[in-house]
């Protein structure tokens, strides 16, 4: 058997998805008074759709856009595992995931600054002093229009300000 | 004369100190948004729109139209200038907009950028205001049949005119719409899909998903393309000043161009992209030296900046008209208007004009800043693209950030755009078009509730949408722009096969 290509293993995924959409589709409650159309029509029409869909995705030939390029590939494998491409995607992730989870304890004010300079100095830039400066004033910029301008009010932390 | 008493309701309130200083931030801010290679008119208008929450909405939407014509613009700028067009809509500027950037003459294809932008913007507002009432009074008879049929038919055309795969594309728009349909469903109050978390109730707000699938997405992508620390060579902006030939030779060009344009992004799924290249090779055909098109040829420059930007004002019209988006851009802007408790439609002329003769007041005032306050500033704007690249990626994702959490304070919300950043890079890298699916999540909730309304009224029976010959008609139009594509592509394959 010959291996699938780009688009059919989309077509694979995407059909087990609008299985899954399908049933929670047909979980969806009946109201109690008989409708010409309930609020199950529309996602089982959709759920079908996707997977008629998927059909015709497994069917189509990849373009050649849609196949990742080899020599970056290999060029990046060159690089500390760190500083790969790919890695560089996985801790900007983790960074806002821990970012979310720190915002209201450490306050915007700090969560933010750390991550802009944090990710700054992971990204290469090598001038501390004006990441600092350029990550910290733009955080307190941010922070003051919001909280004293337009009255959204972001989470102080552990900063008196 | 009714347009022009209107119109001056309108400057009543776009001249309002407070609205001029609006219209110039959004110019501005838009400006600098859309010069950055990568973020269009989408994400600056999400990126704006945490700042429009305590705003009227007349303000704010005067706001973000400045954000919107601005990043147009700043697109153009980084096409002039790094050959790295900010946006799709400002590809074909360019081709000879670069060029003439390489022959030392930057500042006057900038110039020819902005006079060209001005004519666009100025003729297509005018365009606007003369058809957006009309086709108002003709919306005003539509009723739920016609929505549903017309919301079909944005939808399957932005999607059809998506340089992508069709196929991907309608993938696209049907996972926007089944977002969209997350939380309860307003007319029986039945939850769906929200897997009993109490998050979900409310839906996925469209915020989340237009900040990850466009902003978050666009961050991911540059890092993936190694976009850390190198900066593109910059040519010298020099002389921003044009002589009378050059100016005699734009002026028309710009002006069939805007005429195009307009009428291009009036259409749904046609925006500034198609608008503009086919006001570049409307010109290049008609030009005497057509030849030179390509090589820096000024006319290659005022062609598609005076389309995109009338393309731009043309797509208000059915946003404003009919409530309906033709693009993932107006999509956005439909969304921030639905937030600050503005529903679009033929309704607004009547009950809200403050907020479109303001708009289309505001028009005229943001061409007149982007021409008198921006041109001067473009080389002090331009030293943003010599900003560190990795400084400026961090400050996009804080930008992101605070605009998802504004939102409802949540933690969960944020990491929902983390996922859905995700999300928008796994389509970028496989070539789904991610503007079918914001549309589509707009437009979902609506497009189903007409739906229903409409097999309510008829008694359940489905012949409701054929039987109106407005959604016959729309729907058919619908069919067509999706089987189009699809049998031109099975006859080629089939002549391919053949000719093989």
């Amino acid at each position: 058997m010959s291996r699938l290509n780009v688009n059919q293993i989309l077509a694979l995924i995407l059909a087990v998805f609008s299985v899954i959409f399908l049933i929670g589709a047909y979980q969806i409650p009946a109201f109690a008074l008989p409708r010409p159309v309930d609020s199950d029509m529309f996602p089982k029409v959709l759920g079908y759709s996707l997977l008629i869909l998927s059909g015709m995705l497994f069917l189509e030939k990849p373009q050649e856009r849609d196949i990742p390029d080899a020599d970056a590939q290999a060029e990046s494998a060159r690089l500390p595992l760190l500083l790969r491409p790919w890695s560089r995607v996985i801790i900007t992730a983790i960074a806002i995931a821990a970012y979310a989870l720190l915002l209201e304890p450490l306050g915007f004010v700090l969560a933010s600054t750390l991550l802009s300079v944090g990710l700054t100095i992971y990204y290469g830039y090598r001038r501390h002093a004006i990441n600092l400066a350029v990550s910290l004033g733009v955080v307190l910029a941010l922070y003051l229009t919001m909280t004293k301008f337009m009255n959204v009010h972001l989470p102080p932390g552990v900063l008196p300000i | 004369m009714d347009a022009l008493n209107n119109l001056m309701y309108g400057f009543g309130i776009a001249l309002s100190p407070m609205n001029i200083v609006y219209v110039f931030c959004g110019v501005f801010a838009g400006t600098i948004i859309g010069m950055l290679p990568g973020l269009g008119p989408i994400s600056a208008i999400a990126l704006m729109i945490p700042i429009t929450f305590s705003m009227d909405p007349s303000s704010g939407l005067i706001l973000m139209a400045g954000v919107y014509y601005g990043a147009v613009f700043g697109g153009s700028t980084s096409s002039i200038l790094l050959n790295a067009p900010g946006i799709s809509g400002t590809v074909a500027t360019s081709f000879d907009g670069y060029p003439m950037a390489r022959k030392g003459l930057a500042g006057k294809a900038l110039a020819i950028a902005a006079y060209s932008s001005f004519i666009g913007g100025t003729l297509s507002v005018i365009g606007l205001m003369l058809v957006a009432p009309l086709l108002s009074k003709v919306a005003i008879s539509f009723g739920p049949a016609e929505y549903f049929a017309l919301m079909v038919l944005g939808l399957t055309a932005v999607v059809s005119l998506s340089d992508k795969s069709l196929i991907k594309g309608l993938i696209s728009g049907v996972v926007g719409i089944m977002v969209s349909l997350v939380g309860i469903d307003h007319q029986t109050s039945t939850e769906r899909f929200t897997f009993g978390s109490a998050h979900l109730l409310d839906g996925i707000d469209f915020l989340v998903v237009a900040l990850g699938i466009f902003a978050l997405a666009e961050v991911f992508y540059m890092l993936l393309r190694g976009g850390g620390g190198k900066e593109q060579p910059r040519s010298a902006i020099g002389s921003l000043k044009l002589s009378r030939s050059e100016t005699r030779q734009i002026l028309p060009v710009a002006g069939r161009s805007s005429i195009l344009g307009f009428f291009t992004g009036v259409l749904p799924g046609a925006g500034a992209t198609i608008g503009s290249f086919l006001g570049y090779s409307m010109e290049k055909r008609l030009a005497k030296d057509g030849d030179t098109f390509g090589q820096g040829n000024i006319k290659g420059v005022a062609a598609p900046e005076s389309a995109n930007n009338a393309a731009c004002t043309g797509s208000f019209v059915p946003l404003l008209t009919l409530g309906v988006p033709g693009s993932g851009t107006t999509a956005v802007l439909l969304g921030a208007l639905l937030v600050m408790g503005i529903t679009p439609g033929p309704a607004m002329l009547e009950d809200r004009p403050d907020v479109f003769w303001g708009v289309i007041a505001s028009m005229y005032l943001g061409n007149i800043f982007l021409l008198v306050l921006n041109l001067p500033l473009i080389p002090l704007i331009a030293k943003i693209l010599e900003l560190p690249r990795a400084l400026l990626l961090s400050l996009i994702l804080i930008f992101c950030m605070i605009g998802v959490y504004g939102l409802a304070f949540s933690i969960y919300d944020l990491l929902l755009l983390l996922a859905f950043g995700l999300l928008g890079l796994g389509m970028r890298l496989f070539g789904f078009p991610a503007a079918p699916m914001i549309l589509a999540l707009i437009l979902g909730g609506i497009m189903e509730q007409s739906m229903r309304r409409a097999l309510q009224i008829s008694g359940g029976d489905w012949m409701v949408f054929i039987e109106q010959p407005i959604s016959l008609t729309l729907l058919i139009i619908a069919v067509l722009s999706v089987a189009g594509p699809l049998v031109r592509k099975a006859v080629k394959g089939a002549q391919a096969r053949q000719a093989g």
